[in-house]
């Protein structure tokens, strides 16, 4: 059933990626979805999950991209696996705390793609980071925790209640 | 508070996954990236399915609303002197350019195959997947015969090149991309010079001699040297000269021929200097019959 759901997720990703959210860019820069679903799974199903779909995603999604294959791998598959690590950490996951974490990952692997994309110089790299490295976080960071505030309301995800782990 | 999940084993084992790939891509980038390449075929062609789908019912509701709620008369007539408009600056170029030619031995040209390349037109079904380039994605791919460094083109001038294919789609970078490099021509002076993208949307021509008396309002079109596009091809009109103190060179800011933004079909050049009884698909040069 899970690799059912998985496969679902995958498929809809790119129409959602590539045709819709054009449509709902804020300033031309729209959230990335296929980020925010890789750590979401990280965090819920543990590391390896996050990265076998964050893999998945980086590749399909380089696919319909003039982008390079192995730096979308190395981003959404970070991420899941970051996420998965940083889940254990964390006594309460709360959407405030998703919030903040996937901001985190967001400005991470978006400053890598800065640094790594051919550009004129630091002028271009600062560029880069204010028009795009910086509002994806912020709608990463809001995605995520909507989405973790939704599915949290609708279902009992008890792995993140500490009461239920000691 | 570490078990409740996963075995500990998992995180290793994702760690030395992921330690194995980003090693693979170091050091054996093209292998490993062959793989992925090769099976991008079938996974594409299954890809392609939904996202077909989804960008039918994204274009049947963006012409509901705009041919039904939007001003259904307005923007009809609108659509049509648009195109109208297009396909006469795209003639305008291809005879300001044959004129030119004209006058400097036309015998030495290959006047006939430059204005008759082969060409497959195709539709825009979505745009980048990422925020970081300026890309379309077209409903036709390896299957159709497209290749990378295809040029793609629409009545008024150049769009941008072919950067990858899957099977049934193929992923075009806009001229408009700062990674995207074109050579181009100033059509009064015939001076050369290599177009790029700009992070404002913009285009910009690059390595313009010093000497050069280009100025602004100049056109400049494909130089057809290198790359999939013949010689004319409208790119765009200089809007302002940059010209620094001790600099080699001089650039020019360039505002796009095509609204890039707009994009709704295109034609892919199969082969830049084909001839008329090779064209592919049986599109001529605007994309339709004219009087």
């Amino acid at each position: 059933m899970k690799i059912v759901i998985y496969a679902a997720i995958l498929l809809l990703l790119v129409p959602i990626h590539t045709t819709m959210l054009p449509h709902v860019s804020v300033l031309g820069v729209a959230p990335d979805v296929g980020l925010v679903i890789a750590v979401l799974i990280g965090l819920m199903e543990g590391e390896l999950e996050g990265l076998l779909v964050g893999l998945a995603i980086g590749w399909l999604l380089s696919m319909y991209s003039a982008g390079d294959l192995w730096l979308s791998l190395v981003t959404k598959g970070g991420a899941g696996v970051l996420a998965g690590i940083l889940g254990r950490q964390v006594a309460q996951v709360t959407p405030t705390v998703l919030c903040i974490g996937l901001g985190i990952v967001s400005l991470a692997g978006g400053m890598v793609t800065a640094l790594t994309m051919k550009a004129g110089g630091l002028e271009d790299v600062w560029w880069n980071m204010r028009t795009i490295v910086l509002p994806q976080a912020c709608l990463d960071a809001a995605l995520g925790a909507a989405l973790f505030w939704l599915a949290n309301r609708r279902t009992v995800m008890d792995r993140f209640r500490v009461a239920e782990r000691f | 508070m570490a078990n409740l999940r996963a075995p500990y084993s998992a995180r290793r084992l994702a760690l030395g996954v992921f330690g194995l790939l980003l090693a693979a891509l170091l050091l054996f980038p093209r292998q490993s990236q062959g793989l992925f390449q090769y099976l991008d075929g079938p996974v594409g062609q299954v890809v392609r399915i939904p996202l077909e789908i989804v960008a039918s019912v994204d274009e049947g509701l963006a012409g509901i609303w705009h041919h039904y709620i939007a001003l259904q008369d307005v923007q009809t007539v609108n659509d049509r002197l648009r195109q109208d408009m297009e396909w006469l600056r795209g003639q305008n170029s291809q005879l300001r350019e044959a004129a030119a030619a004209t006058e400097r031995l036309t015998s030495l040209l290959q006047f006939k195959a430059q204005a008759l390349p082969m060409m497959m037109a195709a539709q825009v079904i979505g745009r980048d997947a990422t925020n970081w380039y300026r890309s379309v994605i077209l409903n036709k791919g390896d299957s159709d015969g497209i290749k990378p460094d295809m040029g793609v083109i629409t009545p008024a001038g150049v769009v941008g090149r072919v950067v990858k294919t899957t099977g049934g789609t193929s992923v075009v970078l806009l001229m408009t991309d700062s990674n995207n490099a074109i050579a181009g021509l100033i059509q009064r002076t015939r001076d050369e010079g290599i177009v790029e993208g700009t992070h404002q949307g913009y285009a910009k021509l690059k390595y313009i001699p010093l000497l050069s008396n280009v100025r602004e309002g100049d056109r400049v079109v494909t130089s057809g040297l290198v790359g999939g596009f013949p010689r004319g091809l409208a790119i765009g009109t200089i809007t302002r000269i940059d010209k620094e103190e001790g600099a080699l060179f001089q650039t020019a800011e360039l505002t796009p021929e095509v609204d890039v933004s707009r994009l709704e079909e295109v034609l892919i050049i199969q082969a830049p200097y084909g001839t008329s009884g090779e064209a592919g698909g049986g599109v001529d040069f605007a994309g339709k019959s004219r009087p």
